[in-house]
């Protein structure tokens, strides 16, 4: 983005009211997001909030005009929701391999026909978005480590490209798609699983 | 001859039209004749947009006025 956003900010910084709200209400909701999508509670996502937005205004000043202000927001945001969810992890979250592909030896994917070409994905949102099947989702992006969550809020929520993801989390390009399809793979999965005939 | 397991590796690529023309070629090739791979992609690509839909959240209100009465006292 662009100079006007870092004007925002560095008003923000002065103690401009005015540009702190113009913040607020460009980056308020992206920044609750993927606060949300990464620590999944609701209670620490307004903590995180609380805590990115005061260092927009306390550094925001210092803020190099190179950088984009939206990866520098994402950055801050994912930093402070990991480092709120270190020594949590273990309590809710299991293994992915068991949610991934499995293949034969010749490269064929494992399983029963009748579970490999089930394909839901006509089915209307109304039936895939709530009750059970939204209840499955929700479970499946739960057992997500929360690193493949924040790619897939940045990535297919935010619509950030490879490389803005990558400078937001602070890895590589590879390490991030490398997330974001296992996270597709192990969703899509579950979903199969509540949707299509037993595996 | 890409193997289902070829196919699904570079999906992500594919959806994201990144391939050379000639891996591209080779994985449309395969989904023509592998109904198991079609259903994977269908799938796939709808998983993206669910999972996208799922996790678009707004601030609530009340939310964004208790941010904004926190930030006030600590800035104004």
């Amino acid at each position: 983005m662009t100079s006007d956003e870092h004007g925002l900010l560095k008003d923000a910084a002065a103690g401009d009211s005015v540009a702190l709200e113009a913040l607020m209400s460009r980056y308020g909701s992206r920044v609750y997001r993927l606060a949300y999508g990464i620590t999944r509670s609701a209670a620490d996502a307004e903590e995180i909030a609380q805590d990115v937005f005061l260092q927009l205004v306390r550094k925001g000043g210092a803020f190099e005009g190179r950088a984009a202000v939206a990866s520098w927001i994402y950055r801050v945001t994912t930093n402070v929701a990991l480092n709120k969810r270190r020594g949590k992890r273990r309590e809710v979250e299991t293994s992915l391999d068991d949610c991934l592909p499995a293949y034969e030896a010749d490269g064929h994917r494992a399983g029963s026909r009748a579970f490999l070409v089930a394909d839901w994905s006509a089915r209307p949102d109304a039936e895939l978005l709530y009750g059970e099947t939204r209840r499955a989702l929700d479970e499946a992006i739960d057992r997500l480590p929360e690193h493949y969550r924040a790619v897939l809020i940045l990535r297919d929520v935010e619509e950030l490209s490879n490389d803005e993801v990558a400078a937001s989390v602070g890895d590589s390009v590879s390490a991030v798609k490398t997330r974001l399809h296992r996270a597709r793979m192990a969703l899509r999965e579950i979903l199969t699983r509540t949707l299509g005939p037993p595996a | 001859m890409m193997t289902c397991h070829d196919v699904i590796d570079v999906l992500i690529d594919y959806l994201d039209q990144v391939l050379t023309p000639e891996v591209a070629a080779d994985l449309e090739r395969h989904l023509a004749g592998c109904e198991p791979c079609r259903a994977y992609l269908a799938t796939y690509r709808r998983t993206r947009a669910l999972g996208a839909q799922a996790a678009r959240l707004e601030m609530p209100d009340e939310m964004k006025a208790r941010l904004r009465q926190f930030l006030l006292e600590r800035v104004g």
